[in-house]
């Protein structure tokens, strides 16, 4: 009973050490069922289930205020547009039906070739085990922030102090979003 | 422990996705979507070096690109729905006015 235990503890200490890969994984695959998903209702939910995924990366990377963020903009409020937009516009009438553009097989073989010139470009970075950094603070550097426990008041200490001009910037543009999709979206009345 | 290679390999192949979407799709809906998908890959390398170099600049600038993002949804969609209404149709490649 004790060693079935420590297996149990063993197990549940090694998913906790890789809890930024499980999720990312899980992000990458809901990516992809968005992209070969026939029924766009379908494509939506996986984009849910990625976004939530990627809310649980930023988690694991210590970002707390980012990942509820990206949970309430991206679940709450996106996903919800999307679905709306999906629901209002009737995709089974459309006389042709097929999923996948004409210039797919190019598309794909350039993708391809940029995932490959990726990976040769960064080959030494991948396979080389020395060059593994682990993502740990260095201590003299978050003493004055304190990243990891208070991650709101760090991110608004940085974003009011050092960023205030893209912060109001990011305001217009809200705005100048607002008013487009309004004028966008209205019945014209001619 | 997340080492720095996981975090890129992880952003990576979200972006690659996204791309790859961006190009085979026809629906208008799924390609925004996939360019969500790609904001999202930046904002975890961002995250990822905010706590790499230990400032909150990175997180900062996430923040923002989720404003933005935000944005670009509206506006996307409304031209969607604008696009329904007068041309009947989402499909990108049924857009052809300019093809000579």
């Amino acid at each position: 009973m004790d060693q079935f235990l420590s297996y149990i503890n063993q197990f549940f200490s090694y998913i906790g050490q890789h809890l930024f890969l499980i999720f990312g994984l899980l992000a990458v695959i809901s990516a992809a069922f968005l992209v070969f998903a026939k029924n766009a209702v379908h494509s939506v939910l996986t984009f849910l289930a990625a976004m939530i995924c990627i809310a649980a990366c930023y988690l694991t990377l210590q970002s707390e205020f980012l990942a509820v963020a990206q949970l309430l903009i991206y679940a709450g409020g996106i996903v919800v547009l999307f679905l709306f937009v999906v629901m209002l516009v009737e995709l089974s009438k459309f006389k042709e039906n097929r999923l996948f553009q004409k210039q797919t097989p190019y598309a794909v073989v350039i993708v391809m070739a940029g995932v490959g010139g990726f990976m040769w470009m960064f080959r030494r970075l991948i396979f080389d085990s020395s060059a593994s950094i682990p993502l740990t603070l260095s201590p003299e550097l978050s003493e004055g922030l304190n990243v990891a426990n208070q991650n709101a008041q760090s991110v608004s200490r940085g974003l009011f102090t050092g960023y205030l001009l893209p912060f109001e910037t990011m305001s217009v543009i809200l705005l100048i979003a607002l008013i487009g999709a309004i004028v966008l979206a209205k019945q014209s009345r001619a | 422990m997340v080492s720095m290679n996981t975090v890129l390999f992880i952003s990576f192949a979200l972006f690659s996705i996204g791309v790859l979407g961006v190009l085979i799709r026809r629906n208008a809906l799924i390609i925004l979507m996939c360019v969500e998908l790609m904001l999202n890959a930046a904002n975890i390398n961002l995250i990822a070096f905010a706590r790499h170099s230990g400032t909150v600049a990175g997180q900062a600038f996430a923040l923002l690109v989720m404003g933005l993002a935000a944005a670009e949804v509206a506006i996307g969609l409304a031209l969607v729905v604008a696009l329904y209404r007068k041309k009947d149709t989402v499909q990108v490649d049924d857009i052809n006015l300019l093809k000579g």
